[in-house]
């Protein structure tokens, strides 16, 4: 006999269990939040369900990783399972090899295992593009596609792929323990080989296939990284949208639907088990009573038949209705043109998409990116052919210098007038043949006056010992070099190297004295909101949206100077949509889409009109000023302005330099 | 038979040796490469810069390996004594929690260990920051618990407790139950049938949990970023930055991937050789 658990070791389970769920229930509370903080609570309300609804971005990335989910699983598991047979009749030696060939995703870092497949998709393609090149040329019955590019296709291979080991990993080890024989009897018995396989085989290895198609799904919805490198510009999946978000914030949208989804879940499997134990139920019942009789017999027989086929229906109708739903609510017309771009995430409302798509018929495929830098490797490795991308000043003059951009027609953009001269031939453009300008502002120190003695004004407060502990400091080389430099006096754009050594050395020295609580990106929403953090160095833009959570935080220009910024939108080189993207540029630069823009994400537009009418403008939706103060730091007056520098892109030699002090700084 | 099946498997070897076997070699190529596209061996010679971020990387995945193994296996033994019923929700819940992207559960645990966050709340509200004060003779306002190598490792255990959880239990439930009652037959203590019989057939499922946690393990970047505070670099974080982050170098990227790849794969087939034979005990 089994022994039961003691209570003990019962009340361990349970631990485990709260353990696995805490964070997750603290996830659902914050999707019902009224205000856009995964931190503090200011009410209950339902409409972050509802803008979820009319977010077309986030129900296209959730269409997507349900669709490629399905797909890859179904192919996976059928494909796997088969080739877990082949595996296993396979002699030892053979099929040691294949196994450790089989476990290589397993085993590797997922980054690598997506820069891998991106390099090889990549390169796949040039050998093809010159192939279908002489083909097309030799004959004209068939015409190849000459251009290839990443999408649908490759992410769904990739999923594939990296699901195939997880089916044949749970269905080896029930064909290892299915007596051999059995097949063998079957088919001396007359069955022919397909019987056996469909009737004694099959079944055995059942519960496997199972748990492998589970497994194999859920890490494809789980998968962020692999996706990220092989899904191109057109079509991103959830995860992928969540991780793009992290440059400026998450919203609780997202918090939302995972709640959904989990839901969903839960309640799928749920009635799935509910089923299966009443099934097992019956079958116990039938095999406590040997002697039944046959009117009984025929009634459990009838019973199990009535349950049985019901909860699959029942998942596969919840699985169909969900992708329909999702599908609907992002469906477009295949034949209908489109612009891919590509920005950082919550940097743009939302409505500004839906209305262009109404206004030109243009279907705009929107993918975010969390840093510059992220968006350079992106180009380079050949993962984002997009059309149209937002990168900030210093980055933008790099992919010029490195033939990255294209000129743009600006006869196409008659909206470029709009924006101010100030913004017009910038340092990273002098001639302005490549830009648009986005949106600008002011980097500074956001700080809490509860928890500081005096007013912050000067950079030092980013390495002094009085608030150790507390600040938080950049985690990206550019912007936390910058602050090093500006305290020391220097240049931030300079590329003497001792002048750089000397800021490492202050930024190490103030590191190892324990001065930095952390290194962040957008977590320092949730540090500086939520009281856990004193100092950080931010945007100004991103300071604004924090405000609204909570009133005791301040920011402040340091009167050292600092770092101004302009993201402009640029077409790239060979971009494959041109006209539709100056379109969408055309588009954005409008007074009344900068208006909206500024309003959402509090960052200062480009555009003159809609840059001195903002006041106007937020007074007419919200009936009431716009503190002068506030409107301040969203658009740095010109003696801020004249205190801030513009980074330049830095030469070859210099960049690499950072990359070795900061890799160092982390060491 | 046996030959004719084993064609069955000729598909999924042609996929593997595209799509599996063909990015390896470019990475392969790719560490071997320097910027300009000559063969060298400089991203190797860089290597020793690094041995401590090698160090600490595998240090804090054998910790929470570990951690998941003490956890993970107590876990799945009960699992298998409860009922049937019990049995398939305790599964489901296991599985369940991964359908919430990592990102987004790995930001939950920053709200609940912050200085200003649940748990230090809770600390405070229950009196237990103001008794370590007048019992340390400290003044402290929060236990600091986010930003430690600690937290990374409670991620790491967070994130990757599952992947133990199922294999092992998937070996335990189907343990012939006669081998257990014939060593208590023949005068074994519950201790001893533990430690001769249930754990060396559980060996199987041990391993490959193992290698399912330590793997991710030892190669993750967002949870060093989100909860270690980003100030001590593990190897996930070193490679994401020569990928994705701000030192794009896919050369060097690819050479500290290849030698990270080595190490656990030299790691595995140790780990493997020593297990072969509990394998066959388990398919007698």
């Amino acid at each position: 006999m089994k022994k039961r658990n003691s209570a003990f070791n019962r009340t361990f389970t349970v631990l485990v269990f709260l353990f696995l769920y805490l964070p997750i229930f603290l996830l659902i509370v914050f999707s019902f939040n009224q205000g856009n903080s995964n931190t503090v609570w200011t009410g209950f309300s339902l409409h972050w369900y509802k803008e979820l609804f009319s977010d077309r971005l986030i129900m296209r990335s959730v269409y997507t990783t349900l669709l490629v989910s399905v797909l890859a699983t179904a192919i996976a598991t059928f494909a796997g399972t088969f080739a877990a047979i082949g595996f296993y009749s396979l002699r030892r030696r053979k099929r040691a090899v294949l196994n450790t060939v089989n476990n290589i995703p397993m085993m590797n870092a997922d980054i690598v295992t997506g820069v891998a497949m991106c390099l090889f998709f990549v390169a796949f393609f040039g050998l093809w593009g010159s192939f279908a090149q002489w083909f097309n040329g030799i004959q004209s019955l068939i015409v190849l596609p000459e251009r290839l590019t990443l999408g649908f296709g490759t992410l769904l291979i990739a999923h594939i792929t990296f699901n195939i080991p997880y089916v044949i990993l749970s269905v080896g080890p029930k064909l290892r323990q299915m007596d051999r024989n059995l097949i063998d009897a079957a088919q001396d018995l007359g069955c022919t080989w397909f019987q056996a396989f469909f009737k004694v085989m099959l079944p055995e290895i059942k519960p496997g296939i199972v748990s492998g198609a589970l497994t194999a799904f859920t890490m494809s919805v789980d998968d962020f990284i692999i996706s990220y490198f092989t899904a191109g510009s057109s079509s991103s999946t959830l995860a992928m949208t969540i991780y793009g978000m992290t440059k400026k914030r998450v919203t609780p949208e997202i918090n939302a639907i995972s709640t959904l989804l989990f839901v969903v879940v839960l309640l799928l499997l749920v009635i799935t088990n509910v089923r299966e134990s009443r099934q097992e139920q019956l079958e116990q019942r039938r095999k406590k009573l040997p002697t039944v009789t046959a009117a009984e017999a025929a009634q459990f027989a009838r019973k199990s038949r009535n349950l049985g086929p019901l909860p699959k229906i029942a998942g596969a109708a919840a699985i169909c209705v969900l992708l329909i739903v999702t599908g609907v609510a992002a469906s477009h017309n295949a034949a209908q043109p489109v612009v891919n771009v590509c920005s950082w995430g919550e940097y743009i409302d939302e409505d500004l998409i839906t209305q262009f798509e109404e206004q030109t018929g243009i279907m705009v495929n929107y993918q975010t990116v969390e840093s510059n830098e992220a968006l350079y490797s992106l180009l380079k490795s050949g993962a984002g052919d997009y059309d149209v991308v937002v990168p900030s000043d210093y980055m933008i003059s790099q992919l010029i210098e490195e033939g990255m951009l294209e000129k743009l027609n600006y006869s196409n953009i008659p909206n470029f007038a709009l924006i101010g001269d100030q913004f017009k031939n910038l340092p990273y453009d002098p001639l302005n043949e490549y830009t648009v300008p986005y949106a600008w502002g002011t980097v500074g120190i956001i700080y809490n006056t509860t928890m500081v003695d005096e007013p912050i004004s000067s950079w030092s407060a980013m390495f002094s010992d009085d608030y150790a502990g507390n600040v938080l400091m950049f985690r990206n080389s550019r912007d936390a070099m910058a602050t090093a430099l500006l305290y020391l006096g220097y240049s931030i754009n300079t590329t003497d190297e001792s002048q750089l050594r000397e800021a490492y050395e202050l930024l190490s020295d103030a590191k190892s004295r324990g001065v930095y609580q952390a290194f962040v990106m957008d977590e320092v929403f949730q540090k500086l909101e939520g009281g856990n953090a004193a100092i950080g160095a931010y945007y100004a833009g991103d300071y604004l949206t924090m405000l609204e959570n909570n009133e005791d935080l301040a920011f402040v220009v340091p009167e050292e100077g600092s770092n101004w910024f302009v993201d402009a939108m640029c077409v790239l080189k060979d971009a494959p949509h041109r006209d539709e993207a100056e379109a969408w540029i055309n588009f954005i630069a409008s007074t009344e889409a900068n208006l909206a823009n500024m309003d959402f994400i509090w960052y200062a537009s480009p555009n003159t009109a809609a840059l001195e009418g903002y006041p106007d403008y937020y007074y007419e939706n919200y009936g009431e000023e716009l503190a002068p103060e506030i409107y301040e730091i969203m658009a740095a007056n010109e003696e801020t302005l004249s205190r801030c520098q513009m980074y330049v892109s830095l030469p070859y030699e210099t960049r690499a330099l950072y990359n070795d002090l900061w890799i160092q700084l982390g060491i | 038979m046996r030959n004719k099946l084993s064609r069955l498997s000729i598909p999924y070897v042609v996929w593997m040796a595209f799509f599996v076997v063909a990015p390896i070699i470019m990475v392969v190529i790719y560490a071997f490469s320097s910027a300009e596209g000559g063969f060298t061996w400089d991203n190797f010679a860089q290597m020793g810069t690094y041995a401590v971020v090698f160090g600490r990387s595998f240090k804090l995945a054998l910790i929470a390996t570990a951690i998941c193994l003490l956890i993970g296996y107590p876990v799945s033994y009960m699992m298998s004594k409860e009922g049937p019923r019990f049995q398939r929700l305790a599964m489901v819940l296991i599985m369940l929690p991964m359908w919430i992207n990592f990102l987004l559960r790995t930001y939950s645990w920053m709200s609940i260990l912050d200085n200003n966050g649940l748990l230090n709340n809770l600390f405070r509200s229950i009196g237990l920051i103001d008794l370590y004060n007048n019992i340390f003779g400290t003044n402290i306002q929060y236990f600091q618990m986010l930003n430690t190598q600690g937290a990374v490792v409670l991620g790491m255990v967070y994130n990757y407790l599952p992947f133990m959880i199922l294999p092992i239990y998937s070996v335990i439930v189907k343990l012939d139950h006669s081998l257990v009652e014939a060593a208590r037959d023949l005068g074994s203590d519950t201790f001893t049938v533990f430690r001769r019989v249930i754990l060396p057939l559980s060996f199987p499922g041990i391993l490959s949990g193992i290698t399912m946690v330590f793997v991710p393990s030892v190669s993750t970047f967002a949870i060093s970023k989100m909860l270690g505070g980003g100030t001590d670099l593990m190897l996930g974080d070193l490679i994401e930055q020569q990928f994705l982050g701000g030192a794009y170098n896919p050369q060097l990227g690819a050479a500290i991937a290849l030698v990270m790849m080595v190490i656990v794969v030299v790691c595995m087939v140790v780990m493997n050789r020593f297990g072969e034979g509990e394998e066959q005990a388990v398919m007698l």
